[in-house]
């Protein structure tokens, strides 16, 4: 990991962000979220104990309002715990201040959100760019993995193009790509074949497989049991609490040649 | 990082095109009237030297101070008085004359020519660009013999004879009370712009012309100014003092008594005048900046809060409250600074039109121009600081699920 991380930027990395310490990823110790909605108060997560490993394939599942995306945004460092703790890497992210998460987001986390959340008029390749533009890599640097990305996920022709004039499925391709920007440790996607046709969504799945092969920890929310059967462990949540937690045997991705939608060929290897 | 933040905020200005121009508008407004404010200033300064420097910079008159009461005859001057100063400060004087003009009518058949005569020495075209073009000039000849000779321009030429080149017709005029014949010997060429002939007045109809400075002043009249034209620029502040000293020593009075009216003294009045309308005026224009800069304040909140969404990817890729500050300041400094250029070009442009349609050069600093550029950035800088904030302050979750 720490040849990854170097050489990122001049300045010298926090020890949050350099220190790798645990083979445990992700911890929760009695994390608990409420909602403040002034008259009511909702409670999203119920005093949830988890660990995830480095390089394990999860699956979230469970119905809407289960409480999937309250764990992913908390997860991704987008939200913060109302109590309890969360161990990322080993460090207790629920004491930083809102830059530090910053930091964190930008050097551990890969967030695929449903809605593909590209920032809109502006190309797959600056898209994909803009981490290691907070990242404060060169220019040259930056655009040189953009576009290696791209072509991992099968897009090195469609570099220039706006998401607007892209498929559902390749702008999905073009956000992970932009997950991936700062080979982050941790890939979270929250429904990321939601908006996704099931062509679209296997191929998808076959990215994150590929990228769980090569060591990347993955964690899925879906509530498709074709989607979660891709993945190695399941968790099943229901009001905000753990139903049930148990490995799965995952599916086997198709062959190479049988990807749709593959103008290039996905091509996972490491760089 | 500076450099891709300036790509995103033009890329966010070519998205609002008619939108971010409503929105320089008031700087453009403020900028071009500041810099046209400014350049017509510096033109009419221009202009004004330019004049003076064809009057002579080095020129002055000498007379008894308006302040004092006691006027006596010995006052006034005479032509011992130039022979006394000429015969002490010589070389140092480039030229000197009795200051004096007389009108009357030029007659000449049945032409009648209102005129105005112009005494001078001989030596005047050293000290004045004249440029003849038929005959002579009057010479030393002409003064000390106080000969009837005139040399006058091509126009009051045409006007008073019908032809340009009059040199060797004869015209008849009364000065001090004597009808007399006079000469021409030499036609000259007045070469004024559009401008000039706005400030001062064409001479469409009337003349002028010169002559012996001594056929006005003759023998023991008395003057009220000595005109003089120092030899050396540098050393005239000086020159002008000891002649004072002189003057008025020779006359039993105070050098305070006298008056030394020097061209370079006018210029200055004349300059500062100039300055202190523009700056007057540059400041009333600085208020419309002020309201541009609301303007861009009001469209920026406008903007962040829109762009509410983009915000909260941006900083789940990782971008720090810095980061967002910096982007949206770049944007507003831009669009302002863009203002500031669009309305440098049209105030300037239009004082250059302007300019050119009177026939002057414009005079516009690049110092002004880059000031008020950067003002602008300025300008859009502060008033870019509140919504600045405001996207720089939101929390990530929120503007991520902001529709
Ligand atoms: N911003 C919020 N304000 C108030 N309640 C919320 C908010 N977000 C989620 N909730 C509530 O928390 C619970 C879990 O929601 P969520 O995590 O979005 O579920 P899921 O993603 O599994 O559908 C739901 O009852 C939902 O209404
Ligand atoms: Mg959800």
């Amino acid at each position: 990991m720490k040849s990854i991380l170097g050489g990122l930027g001049r300045k010298k990395l926090p020890d949050y962000i350099t220190d790798n310490i645990s083979e445990d990823l992700i911890r929760l110790e009695d994390l608990v979220k409420v909602y403040d909605t002034g008259a009511l108060k909702v409670l999203g997560l119920k005093r949830i104990n988890l660990t995830i490993h480095r390089g394990e394939f999860v699956a979230i599942m469970g119905q809407s309002g289960s409480g999937k995306s309250t764990l992913m945004n908390i997860l991704g460092c987008l939200d913060r715990p109302s109590m309890g703790h969360y161990y990322l890497d080993g460090v207790d992210v629920a004491a930083m201040d809102s830059d530090e998460l910053s930091l964190i987001r930008n050097r551990k986390i890969g967030f695929v959100f449903q809605s593909f959340n590209l920032i809109s008029r502006t190309s797959a390749l600056k898209n994909v760019e803009l981490p290691m533009t907070y990242a404060r890599k060169n220019k040259k640097l930056r655009e040189e993995r953009a576009r290696q990305l791209l072509a991992r996920v099968g897009l090195g022709k469609r570099a220039e193009h706006m998401p607007n004039e892209l498929s559902g499925g390749q702008r999905q391709r073009v956000a992970i790509a932009r997950a991936l920007a700062n080979e982050p440790p941790l890939l979270l996607a929250d429904e990321p074949t939601g908006n996704l046709d099931t062509a679209a969504s296997v191929e998808i799945m076959e990215l994150f497989s590929q990228l769980h092969k090569e060591g990347t920890t993955v964690v899925v929310v879906t509530h498709e049991e074709e989607i979660a059967a891709f993945t190695e462990r399941i968790i099943r949540f229901r009001d905000g609490e753990v139903l049930s937690d148990s490995p799965n045997v995952p599916r086997e991705p198709r062959g190479r040649d049988s990807a749709p939608d593959a103008e290039e060929g996905i091509e996972l290897r490491d760089t | 990082m500076l450099w891709e933040n300036m790509l995103m905020a033009f890329s966010a200005i070519r998205v609002n095109k008619m939108r971010s121009f409503l929105t320089m508008l008031g700087i453009i407004i403020g900028i071009g009237s500041v810099i046209s404010i400014v350049s017509i200033g510096d033109t009419m300064k221009s202009v004004f030297e330019g004049l003076y420097r064809e009057i002579g910079v080095t020129q002055a008159y000498l007379m008894i101070g308006y302040w004092v009461d006691d006027r006596r005859q010995s006052d006034f001057f005479t032509l011992d008085d130039m022979a006394r100063i000429k015969e002490l400060f010589g070389d140092e004087i480039a030229y000197m004359d009795s200051n004096a003009y007389a009108s009357a009518d030029a007659l000449y058949g049945r032409n009648k020519v209102k005129f105005s005569f112009d005494g001078i020495d001989y030596n005047y075209p050293d000290v004045q660009k004249i440029n003849l073009v038929h005959g002579r000039f009057l010479n030393e000849g002409d003064i000390l013999g106080r000969r009837k000779n005139v040399v006058m321009d091509t126009v009051s030429a045409q006007n008073l004879f019908g032809e340009e080149n009059a040199v060797g017709k004869t015209f008849r005029t009364t000065l001090y009370g004597n009808v007399d014949e006079y000469t021409v010997v030499g036609i000259y060429r007045k070469e004024i712009s559009p401008f000039q002939a706005m400030m001062m007045g064409a001479n469409e109809e009337g003349g002028e012309a010169y002559v012996p400075y001594t056929l006005l002043t003759w023998p023991n009249d008395y003057f009220y100014a000595v005109r003089l034209f120092a030899a050396d620029e540098a050393q005239m502040d000086e020159l002008y003092q000891n002649i004072k000293i002189f003057v008025a020593k020779s006359k039993g009075r105070k050098p305070e008594d006298f008056r030394m009216n020097t061209v370079q003294d006018e210029m200055g009045s004349v300059n500062g005048m100039l300055g202190g309308m523009a700056m007057a005026v540059g400041g009333i224009a600085a208020i419309s900046l002020l309201v541009g800069g609301i303007g861009i304040m009001n469209i920026m909140l406008v903007s962040v809060t829109e762009r509410t969404r983009e915000i909260g990817i941006r900083k789940s890729l990782g971008a720090r409250t810095k980061d967002i500050m910096i982007q949206f300041l770049t944007e507003s400094a831009i669009i302002s600074a863009c203002g500031g250029m669009i309305g440098t070009l049209l105030g300037g442009g239009l004082v250059m039109i302007g300019g050119s349609m009177m026939g002057i050069t414009a005079v516009i600093r690049p110092g002004v121009v880059a000031l008020a550029v950067g003002f602008s950035a300025v300008v859009g800088l502060f008033f870019g600081i509140y919504p600045a904030s405001k996207a720089a302050k939101k929390d990530p979750i929120e503007a991520l699920r902001y529709e």
